[in-house]
């Protein structure tokens, strides 16, 4: 009886997946093709050679006949969801990489970026927030409040900037292009490296693979560490004044353990529900720091698809980051449901 | 019945607020016996649970000043490090809280927080301590504990609730349990329920038991003595028979007449000392009860002490009115 009911909230979050995303995906399709500007001029452009105005306007005509886009936008609507339905998300209109190819390499490379990023936010955002929490009041608390607002504010792209900058050009520690050296022999199991490097048998790839993510993912990580520990001093000191704490205090427990076990296990309620919605700006922040740091991920994919007009490449990746992004909700609720017992009631 | 086991002496509580420090304990003097229950009783307000709270340093805090004396085991315990105090309390002294679904952690089950309890003060296993606290919430009536011990507080009802709170309370033997209005939320039956499990604790282990309460019911029901609280001072103590039946300050007296009827009209349950309590910053030098005294005369104007008066050997009051002036007041039915 209990157990049913997680299922139930968790099977409905799971039906509502394929509707926002085909919501999602008819907004792309349309707005793709109400931009200014179409592929087919891009592509009939030929390379180098001037063409008169007669050959450039038989050219773009061939080249969206080829592409389909002379049909009517609904003949062409009907054939990307008919497509769709397949999971075939067709190919690029440059070079004729298929997009589940494309999509194949870069996903993992921005589901990396995004993780490790969230895991330094929630590190060093939990960590700041209990500790300013704890000693609220104090110069200590009063720094962590500070680094936190600045570095809440500060915009990813003057971030990543800094950090080529610093890191990159100054410093020479880091590198700061690409994801991996160019020289790394690498064959992609998964495309996940870590896991690859676990399969494959090949630890020294984890070190290159850090050196190049460790940057990116900083700069996405710092302005949500900031907004994190507020979140989490706020809500530490909400839970501290809860009367099980002074229950624990009465048990004659030492403060560490009233800490560890009653305050912080109910502050991440509300932690958790904002990360959750936190992801969305993660992933937003993604697409920016990808770019800075030429990162191969999704986001990366997207601006240049946009840039190029790359129909079918822009909705696929914005079906990918669109997933992604409900995929963590649905992990969210279920984290909430684990954390939560008065909520597995209904 | 004799010997003390705590033994209170001009205990202040105050709390730093924005326009001043509130003295929520104006210097309270009380001896608590070996297996006797003792009724804190007293409006909202008064500082019962800020008194009660201050005995095992529960309610320390930057913006807490508690001073004077609470000796228990030989010690001070107002003094006593937190360190010190985290070893008497929930062994020696344990509190149950005034709301229970509040004051048990939401996220635990039931029997792992008395489990808890066990566990912070003896060496034992885990399962050693789960399965004590099974018995114990078996002790306090609760059906089928070993099922409802692995229910979360709200899976449980209010009664219930408060039983593992007294559970908890009662899990290292302590020889002191503070009941913070353990029965206020509950229907008649529970709470007639919950009062028998204090009782019977008392009775099997000896504890001694504060048992704050509004509910002069209550008092009568189950209390040895009885301590009245005004404005954060003891007004009147005594025994139960002695304060229900002979009371000697015009606010105990006051308290009683505003007892309702068990079958009377809700306007019999309405207040019938005029005026509020005192609960701000500024108090009077003289009684504080005067402002609100019927009786109150130029004599009021200096505070009386907690002494014996015209009551029984152990009956003390705070009033400066002579025997007849009492007798006067007494309201119909308390006059011996
Ligand atoms: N931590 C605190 N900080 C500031 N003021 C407090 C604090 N705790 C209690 N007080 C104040 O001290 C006074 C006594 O409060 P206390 O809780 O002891 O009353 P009480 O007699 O237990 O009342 P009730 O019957 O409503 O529980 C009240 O005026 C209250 O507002
Ligand atoms: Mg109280």
């Amino acid at each position: 009886m209990r157990r049913s009911r997680p299922a139930v909230l968790v099977a409905r979050r799971l039906l509502a997946v394929p509707v926002v995303l085909l919501a999602l995906s008819t907004a792309v399709f349309l707005a793709m093709r109400l931009l200014p500007g179409s592929p087919a001029t891009a592509l009939s452009a030929g390379g180098g050679q001037t063409l008169t105005a007669a050959e450039l306007s038989a050219n773009q005509a061939r080249v969206s006949q080829a592409l389909g886009l002379d049909q009517p936008i609904l003949t062409q609507y009907l054939r990307f969801l008919g497509d769709l339905v397949r999971l075939d998300l067709g190919s690029s209109f440059y070079g004729s990489n298929s997009v589940l190819g494309l999509l194949a390499g870069a996903l993992p490379a921005t589901i990396e970026l995004t993780l490790l990023a969230m895991a330094i936010a929630v590190l060093l955002g939990v960590v700041s927030g209990v500790v300013a929490a704890l000693r609220k009041g104090t110069w200590i608390d009063a720094s962590a409040r500070t680094v936190a607002t600045v570095s809440f504010s500060l915009p990813w792209f003057a971030l990543g900037v800094l950090g080529v900058v610093v890191f990159g050009v100054w410093l020479r520690w880091l590198p700061v292009i690409g994801r991996l050296p160019n020289a790394l022999d690498y064959h992609p199991t998964t495309n996940f490296v870590l896991l690859d490097a676990i399969l494959q048998d090949r630890p020294e790839l984890v070190l290159p693979w850090l050196r190049y993510l460790i940057l990116p993912a900083t700069t996405l990580a710092l302005s949500m560490a900031g907004f994190i520990t507020r979140i989490v001093r706020a809500s530490v000191l909400e839970v501290l004044g809860d009367d099980f704490v002074r229950t624990a205090r009465m048990k004659g427990l030492a403060e560490g353990a009233v800490v560890r076990r009653h305050v912080l296990r109910n502050s991440w309620l509300p932690i958790v529900t904002v990360l959750g919605l936190q992801f969305g700006s993660l992933l937003g922040g993604s697409v920016i720091t990808e770019t800075v740091f030429s990162y191969p991920g999704v986001g990366s994919l997207l601006v240049k698809g946009v840039l190029q007009r790359d129909y079918p490449v822009v909705q696929g990746a914005a079906l990918a980051i669109a997933l992604l992004f409900t995929l963590v909700n649905v992990a969210v609720d279920l984290f909430y449901l684990v954390l939560d017992p008065r909520l597995r009631k209904g | 019945m004799t010997d003390p086991v705590l033994e209170v002496r001009g205990l202040r509580v105050e709390f730093d607020l924005p326009g001043g420090r509130l003295p929520a304990v104006a210097g309270v003097d009380l001896t608590l016996r070996r297996g006797e229950i003792l009724a804190l009783v007293g409006e909202s307000g008064s500082g019962k649970s800020a008194l009660s709270m201050s005995l095992v340093g529960l309610n320390r805090g930057p913006r807490t000043h508690i001073s004077g004396e609470v000796s228990f085991g030989g010690r001070n315990l107002v003094e006593a490090p937190e360190s010190e105090l985290r070893l008497v309390r929930g062994k020696d002294i344990t509190v149950v809280f005034q709301d229970a679904l509040a004051a048990l952690n939401p996220l635990h089950r039931a029997g792992a927080q008395v489990a808890e309890m066990i566990r912070t003060h003896r060496d034992v296993s885990r399962a050693a301590a789960w399965d004590r606290s099974v018995a114990l919430l078996g002790e306090v009536g609760i059906a089928s504990p070993r099922e409802n011990a692995k229910a979360y507080p709200h899976q449980l009802s209010g009664g219930m609730r408060q039983r593992v709170m007294i559970a908890m309370g009662l899990a290292n033997d302590p020889a002191v349990l503070i009941a913070d209005e353990p029965t206020t939320a509950l229907d008649v039956t529970i709470q007639a329920q919950v009062l028998g499990v204090l009782e019977r604790l008392r009775a099997d282990h000896g504890t001694s038991i504060i048992l704050i309460t509004h509910d002069l019911g209550v008092v009568a029901e189950v209390a040895d003595r009885v301590a009245v609280m005004y404005a954060g001072a003891i007004v009147e103590q005594g025994t139960r028979e002695e304060v229900l039946f002979a009371p000697q300050h015009p606010y105990t007296m006051g308290l009683l007449a505003s007892v309702p009827p068990v079958d009377g009209p809700i306007a019999a349950r309405l207040p019938a000392i005029p005026g509020s309590p005192l609960t701000g910053i500024d108090r009077p030098a003289g009684c504080a009860f005067a402002p609100r005294c019927a009786f109150a005369h130029d004599a009021c104007a200096e505070r009386p002490a907690l002494t014996r008066r015209f009551g029984g050997p152990g009956h003390l009051d705070a009033c400066v009115l002579d025997e007849p002036a009492r007798a006067a007041a007494r309201p119909e039915g308390s006059r011996s």
